[in-house]
């Protein structure tokens, strides 16, 4: 049973439940899929968890008060750190269950100042439970900052925060995006930019809320038609090109029916016939889903059977767009709430290069 | 210390340094064909004489050189430099056959673009010639790479007389020249907005020719009224001397769409002491249009580039199926959205006066 010491006590008793109700679920789904477990070599629940002693707790908060100022960890520090995140990742599941209410947000891209206005806006964690969709790193200033605090606020409180692997948390995109330049100018080393990258195989790769929302990265795939297929697949590795897990973190939902090529180079995209059909079968109400910048933060598809939702306001500091997170609550009603970038007096827009454009 | 003024006109003309490192990054990695083998000389020029600039300081260049060419450029800033280069190019290889290789070419404000280089490469011995037109300083900046370069002297019929340019004071980069004329190719150190209808002449163009003038994000520094008398000025001279007289202006710019790309991007680049007067004066397609039929031109072609780079609707695209192919195999684009959202807000625009300005078919494609 996991006792989450931080949280106030009301909030225990009610936890306790969902973890039982989640391990009944857990129970008969790891019966039917394995690879998740296999990796690990336990069986049954996968709600597996070593209670947090005082002084790693004391540690983590010491660490999450640092990065809340946006200061970067030290190299010793994230090292610890992500040995501490893998003893929790690696016991989540692919389709990692959530509970409602819950918190849903879309990409970051290490603007840290803005994921400080997303707590802000949407009630601070372990209060509101989140539910992270990947990209935490690459485009923005910030990626170290922002990825140590989501993953010290995931060790913190594992049951509080759910943080799934976007497209971006692999070696090869980091290496073009940004986040490897920033570890190198951050630490003077390609060290902490490893210690992440290898952290990122283990996280989970889809969230299923309630048995009800599906949340993942990117979107469908055409080898993938039950959930159940999802729990199948081998998650530990970097993220391949091809394949049915490349396609969670990279495809989007389209307009065209029925599957087509992506643009970008990797994943499908997928008509309304597909999330229909996929919905359907698995008995789902919705699939949330983030990847694509959308100018009001949020946006339906398919007659409302996929939601898109971005977090990151004024992406690359260029793009001007609203960023957005979606709550669902105990009945599942769903409830979106917007924002615009974060206005931070102390931060250096000054020395902060501008943006590329075409001059 | 130096005035308001001459701040504004270095940071308009280090513009220039963003055009050249977005090439650089571009030819890097692949995407012209054949390469730009011109780029280097113009980046050891910017290097020798930008210390002996108005406004830099030793330490000043090197963080100015740094921030522009040490960090690679995204995949969407390489691709979309491509498709402005690409699509000027087809326009003005369009044009040089359309006069069967007898024509002019008038670069505004060319800083170091190695246009002028491609098309005389491309085009040896044939009847175009090349007009680039810049700042003195920036001028002479580009002369010094060329008569620095034997290949790019040959191109220019220049013989091979090459000049090391060796400077070490202000007084002596002042003392450069900053104007260069062959046969083939000519350059002019100044500044576009003295060119008032009488004022400066231009001896070695032809108003008889006909005339292609690029404007590649330069007008857009200008105000509006400034446009107007720089088109008026090469509209008189080629109306006065000839009725029939084909001039065709090719203009490529951002414009501001009135929406939070826009908003943004002026707050973005005030930061960096730069203004866009006609921006949000003229912020869509429509407006523009407007503009150039109003103020007497045909026919205004308008388009922006995302429909040219296939981004609105296939079918539109300037870029072939196999080349669009071959350019995405150059690198990962994981910007779909915002490639297109940066697309959108800039324009190509084709007018003038002649008989071959009116609907030109590659602005309206249907898709
Ligand atoms: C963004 S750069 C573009 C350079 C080139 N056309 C290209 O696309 O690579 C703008 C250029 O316009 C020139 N320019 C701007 N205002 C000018 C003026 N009033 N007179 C002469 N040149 C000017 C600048 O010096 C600079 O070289």
């Amino acid at each position: 049973m996991d006792l989450d010491t931080d949280v106030p006590m009301e909030d225990v008793s009610e936890e306790q439940q969902q973890s039982l109700n989640q391990s009944f679920d857990q129970g008969s789904s790891t019966a039917a899929g394995g690879a998740n477990t296999s990796a690990n070599g336990a069986t049954g629940s996968g709600s597996h968890k070593t209670e947090l002693n005082p002084s790693s707790i004391s540690q983590l908060d010491g660490w999450l008060d640092k990065l809340s100022k946006c200061e970067p960890l030290s190299e010793e520090d994230v090292k610890k750190l992500c040995d501490m995140a893998i003893d929790v990742l690696q016991f989540e599941e692919n389709v990692q269950p959530v509970q409602v209410p819950v918190t849903i947000c879309g990409d970051v891209h290490g603007q840290f100042h803005d994921l400080m206005e997303l707590f802000k806006i949407g009630g601070p964690c372990p209060d509101t439970n989140y539910l992270f969709m990947g990209d935490y790193v690459d485009r923005g200033y910030y990626s170290v900052e922002t990825v140590s605090y989501l993953v010290c606020m995931k060790v913190r409180f594992p049951n509080r925060i759910t943080i799934l692997r976007g497209n971006h948390e692999s070696r090869q995109i980091t290496q073009v995006y940004g986040f490897y330049d920033e570890c190198l100018r951050k630490y003077g080393s390609a060290t902490v930019w490893k210690l992440f990258t290898d952290l990122f195989d283990y996280f989970p790769i889809t969230a299923l809320v309630d048995n009800k929302v599906f949340c993942l990265h990117g979107g469908l795939s055409p080898m993938i038609e039950t959930i159940d297929q999802v729990r199948e697949l081998n998650r530990i590795q970097e993220v391949p090109h091809e394949g049915p897990m490349c396609d969670l973190l990279w495809s989007d939902p389209d307009d065209r029916g029925g599957w087509g090529i992506s643009p970008r180079g990797a994943g499908f995209t997928f008509g309304q016939d597909i999330s229909e059909q996929f919905n359907h079968t698995n008995d789902l109400s919705l699939i949330a889903r983030a990847h694509q910048l959308v100018m009001e933060g949020y946006s339906w598809s398919h007659q409302e059977s996929v939601v898109t939702i971005f977090s990151a306001p004024n992406y690359c500091y260029r793009c001007g767009n609203q960023a957005a997170i979606m709550e669902v609550d105990e009945q599942h009603n769903r409830q979106f709430l917007q924002y615009d970038p974060s206005v931070r007096p102390g931060e250096p827009t000054v020395t902060r290069k501008t943006p590329d454009y075409f001059l | 210390m130096i005035s308001p003024l001459q701040r504004h006109d270095k940071l308009v003309r280090a513009t220039d340094l963003d055009a050249l490192s977005c090439r650089f990054n571009a030819n890097q990695r692949g995407y012209f064909i054949p390469p730009d083998k011109y780029i280097p000389e113009m980046i050891r020029s910017y290097q020798k004489h930008l210390p002996f600039c108005q406004g830099y300081t030793n330490l000043s260049v090197n963080r100015t050189l740094r921030a522009a060419f040490q960090e690679p450029k995204l995949p969407l800033i390489n691709r979309g430099t491509y498709f402005r280069t690409k699509s000027i190019d087809i326009v003005l290889d369009d044009f040089i056959s359309q006069h069967e290789n007898k024509c002019q070419i008038v670069s505004l404000g060319s800083g170091s673009d190695t246009r002028a280089f491609r098309t005389l490469e491309k085009y040896p011995d044939s009847g175009v010639i090349y007009h680039e037109i810049d700042f003195p300083e920036s001028t002479k900046i580009k002369r010094a790479a060329i008569v620095n370069n034997s290949e790019i002297m040959k191109l220019i019929k220049s013989g091979d007389l090459i000049e090391n340019v060796a400077v070490s004071s202000r007084e002596e980069f002042e003392s450069l020249k900053s104007d260069f004329h062959t046969s083939v190719y000519h350059l002019y150190g100044l500044d576009l907005r003295k060119l008032t209808s009488s004022s400066v002449e231009f001896p070695h163009v032809d108003p008889t020719l006909p005339t292609i003038i690029i404007s590649e994000c330069v007008l857009c520094y200008l105000t509006p009224e400034e446009n107007v008398q720089i088109l008026s000025y090469w509209t008189d001279m080629f109306t006065s001397s000839c009725p029939t007289a084909t001039m065709a202006f090719l203009i490529y710019e951002p414009m501001s769409l009135n929406d939070s790309f826009g908003k943004t991007m002026v707050k973005n680049l005030s930061g960096r002491g730069i203004t866009l007067p006609t921006f949000e004066k003229f912020p869509d397609l429509d407006s523009r249009k407007q503009f150039y039929t109003g103020f007497g031109f045909n026919n205004a072609n308008v388009t922006d580039l995302s429909v040219i780079g296939g981004y609105e609707k296939e079918g539109q695209s300037w870029i072939t199926k196999e080349e669009f192919n071959r350019i995405s195999s150059l690198e990962l684009v994981d910007e779909v959205e915002e490639i297109k959202l940066l697309l959108r807000h800039y324009c190509l625009i084709f007018t003038g006066i002649g008989q071959n300005i009116r609907n030109v078919n590659l602005f309206n494609k249907d898709g």
